[in-house]
Order: structure tokens, then sequence, then C-alpha cells
């Protein structure tokens, strides 16, 4: 089918893009991370909590909001002292690395430490786009339901880490964390779990050591300049 | 790469000119049958499924209910709704983000909808592909669940625009999130005034009267039009 080709001739250059951007960010030792999780799920609010705690972390981070319209995540980030910018998709459903790149051309990279890329809210197209990320992270969170590995499995099958946030509602739904991780696990077993409130703090701050450690080897050689 | 970009558009523009015409076939096809078909959508875990399950016990004793579940991948969906009663199908669509006319049309055909009064689409949970494609259903209901927050409209707008109906679902945890069911009405009414709009919990079942009698009175009207030619 005509849709099927066309994804893939856009995959295969995807993919040159893809590691040309993450060469260009290990050279600069500047870490990218994909921030993917479906809409509403509290990407910007995990977001905000991580740039608010960057005065004691020390990080200097950016934040390239991916949306198909409107600016309000951008605005959010930004008056919290975070430098942004706000790339609109034009109905696009995700984030493809050429994108990525023009945009963080666009916002200026050289001095940060991390960026985050939030992606478009979506648990499936973005799973199929490189977008030269250095570390793929993704968010389920709490009212969503423990059964989202079993829907989508490709997200949780690229991703490097699970944040599973609104744990502070949990006593309001039918969450089983054990369940999802062995649901996710089975997916991925190498992947990282933490869950967290970014409304209350629980949880942040192993999620914020393991990023600062990642950051580091990133930034050291210690990780490959591949995903 | 801007050249690129054109290309991508142009093939996404027939891609859909095409998509149309299938979903004339289905809409036809469904007249014929006097089944009123409804594409529902929603991000994941808005609660499509358990508002389905719900909706079907309330109509289960009058209708005879099909759905067609689609997704990514796993069957958990068809399995809920054919304990509920309806009379269910898995799709799956092979990675693909969203249904379009002609996965419907072959969904169909597996099927067998001619006695059926009500058949649902239940589609890929994802708030932007979905909204792009026309299926041929009779209308197009979206679930928002409170948890999500109310700024959805502004940034799934296309969504919002397309659909007939708006179901707010997760109303019993609106006291532990901060979601305004106004402002969220105000934003949705603002890209689409003529949208219908029920706040519901598909777990307490609150709120479920006003929908099921939306619902009800297009399922009628249908049936109506159908037997009269």
């Amino acid at each position: 089918m005509k849709v099927i080709e066309l994804k893939e001739s856009v995959t295969a250059s995807n993919e040159a893009d893809a590691e040309r951007l993450r060469a260009k960010m290990k050279q600069e030792g500047v870490l990218l991370v994909n921030v993917m999780s479906s809409p509403g799920s509290g990407k910007t609010t995990l977001l905000s909590a991580l740039i608010r705690d960057s005065r004691e972390t020390k990080l200097k981070i950016g934040v390239l909001e991916a949306d198909i319209a409107s600016d309000v995540d951008a605005a959010a980030v930004e008056k919290l002292g975070a430098r942004s910018i706000q790339a609109h998709t034009d109905g696009m459903c995700h984030m493809d690395a050429g994108m990525t790149a023009r945009a963080l051309e666009e916002m200026g990279t050289k001095d940060l430490d991390v960026i985050f890329l939030e992606n478009v809210g979506n648990l499936i197209c973005p799973a199929e786009f490189d977008t030269g990320s250095g570390l793929n992270l993704m968010i389920l969170s709490v009212p969503e339901g423990d059964d989202k590995p079993l829907k989508y499995p490709l997200m949780f099958e690229t991703s490097d880490a699970l944040v599973i946030t609104k744990t502070d509602a949990m006593p309001y739904f039918d969450f089983d964390a054990k369940r999802c991780a062995e649901r996710v696990r089975k997916l991925n077993p190498d992947i990282r779990i933490f869950p967290v409130s970014a409304v209350t703090g629980d949880g942040m701050p192993e999620l914020e050591h393991w990023l600062a450690a990642k950051i580091s080897d990133w930034q050291t050689g210690a990780s490959p300049a591949k995903r | 790469m801007s050249d690129r970009a054109f290309e991508i558009l142009e093939t996404k523009e027939r891609i859909l000119a095409d998509n149309d015409a299938v979903a004339q076939t289905v809409r036809s096809r469904m007249r014929e049958e006097g089944t009123f078909f409804i594409n529902l959508m929603s991000s994941p875990g808005a609660g499509k499924t358990t508002t389905l399950v719900r909706t079907i016990a309330a109509l289960k004793d009058r209708y005879r209910i099909g759905v067609l579940e689609a997704d990514v991948d796993s069957d958990v969906d068809a399995r809920t709704v054919t304990e509920a009663g309806a009379r269910a199908i898995q799709l799956h669509t092979g990675g693909s983000c969203h249904m379009d006319a002609d996965m419907t049309l072959r969904g169909l055909d597996a099927f067998d909808t001619k006695d059926l009064d009500i058949l649902f689409l239940e589609n890929v949970g994802n708030l932007v592909c979905p909204a792009e494609f026309d299926v041929g259903a009779d209308a197009r209901v979206m679930i928002l669940s409170v948890p999500e927050g109310d700024d959805k409209p502004l940034k799934y707008p296309l969504m919002f625009r397309v659909s007939d109906c708006l179901l707010i679902n997760k109303t019993d945890v609106e006291p532990v999130f901060s979601f305004s069911e106004e402002a969220c009405l105000q934003r949705a009414r603002k890209l689409n005034p003529d949208i219908a709009f029920f706040p519901l919990s598909a777990k307490t079942g609150d709120g479920f009267g006003a929908w099921i009698r939306w619902l009800t009175q297009r399922v009628e009207a249908k049936r109506e039009t159908s037997a009269a030619g």
C-alpha cells in the first residue's frame, strides 16, 4: 500500500538525519532526551519539575516543545526560566529527525547540558521515528491504566526509561504498579522504571540522579553515540 | 528538505481523497442496513472500552449492538465487550495509528453487520491521526478524560472540530485533578459550536442518562429513514 511505502522511504532518510544529529549533539556534549507519552499524561508538568529542580541539580536545560498547534507548553516552561522553542508540526503526529535538527538549530544548543524534546502527545507514531536523541523517555500516567504495554508495545520497546506519573492519584484508580512493570519488562527487560509524582515531588530525586549520570556519561563519552 | 515535505503532503492529500470515496461506500452500506455507525475516538486510557461496556449494558435489551475493536496489537478489548453482551470483532491495524475507511470496510465484510442496530468502531487510542480519516460513520464521538486536562482542545484542535459529541469521562475523580468542565466546554465550542457535550463517569454511571438519550434519538432516526426507503 502507498501509505506503507511512503513511511518506509521517509524512515530510511530519517535514519541518516538522526545519526547526523546524534553525532552533532555528542560533539557538543548535549544530551537530547526524546520525551513521549499520551496526551495529558504530564509531560509538561514533569519537565517543569525538572526545570524547577535544576537550581539544585545545576543542569542547564533546554526544551523543544513540539505541538500540532498552540504554544501553551513553551510559554509554561519559559516562565520557569528554561530556554525553549515551540515547534508546530503542521498537523503531523510525531517529530522526525529533520524537524528536530531544524528546531534545535533555531534554538541554539551549545551551552546546554540536556535538551528535552517534548514530542507530540501520541503513543504510536513517535515510537517509529528516531529523532536523533541520545535517550528515549516515555511517560505513562496512573489514570491511563496498567494495560497500556499490551496495547502500545512498540513505545515501551523503544524507550530507555519509563516514568510513571501521577502516582499521587493511585488510590483513586485501579492501577497495579507491579503488574505494569511485569508487562513492560516482558517487552523491554532493560528499561528503567521511575514512579513519580511531579505534584508532590515523590520519586523525583531517583529520576534526577539517573538523568545526571546519563548526562555525565554522554559528556565524557562513556555512552556510545547511538541509541 | 522542504521539497521532500511537499511531496509527503501531496501524497497525503491523495490518500485522503481515496479514503473519502471508500467512506461513502461504507456510509451507503450502513444506510441500507439501517445501522447507526459510531466512530469512537480518544487518547490511550481515556476510557473508551469502559464507556462502551456501560453503554452496551444500557442499550442491549433494546438494540442489537456490534463493536469493531481496532488496536495496534492485543485483543483484550474485544473480549471485554463480548462479555458485556455485544457482538465484537478485533481488528489489528498492523502498527497503523488510525483506522481508515478501507480497513473499516474490510472489518465490516468479515463481521456481517446486517442484523445490527448500532455499530461502534473503537478506534486506536490517539488524538491526532484518527481525526483525519473519515471511516464512513454517522457520528464521531470523542472521549476526553478528566486526568488529561481541560487544555486538550488547544493542543489537538482537529479532533474536537470533527467530533459530533464530546464525552468528558472520569468525572468521579474531578476533585483530585484541576479540571474545569466550563473551560473545557468553552475551548471545545470555540472550535466546534455545535458539539454535544456530556460529562459522565463510566465507572459510577453518573451522567449516562443524557448521553444514552442523545444516542438513542439518533439510532431511532436512522432506523426510520432506513425503513422509509
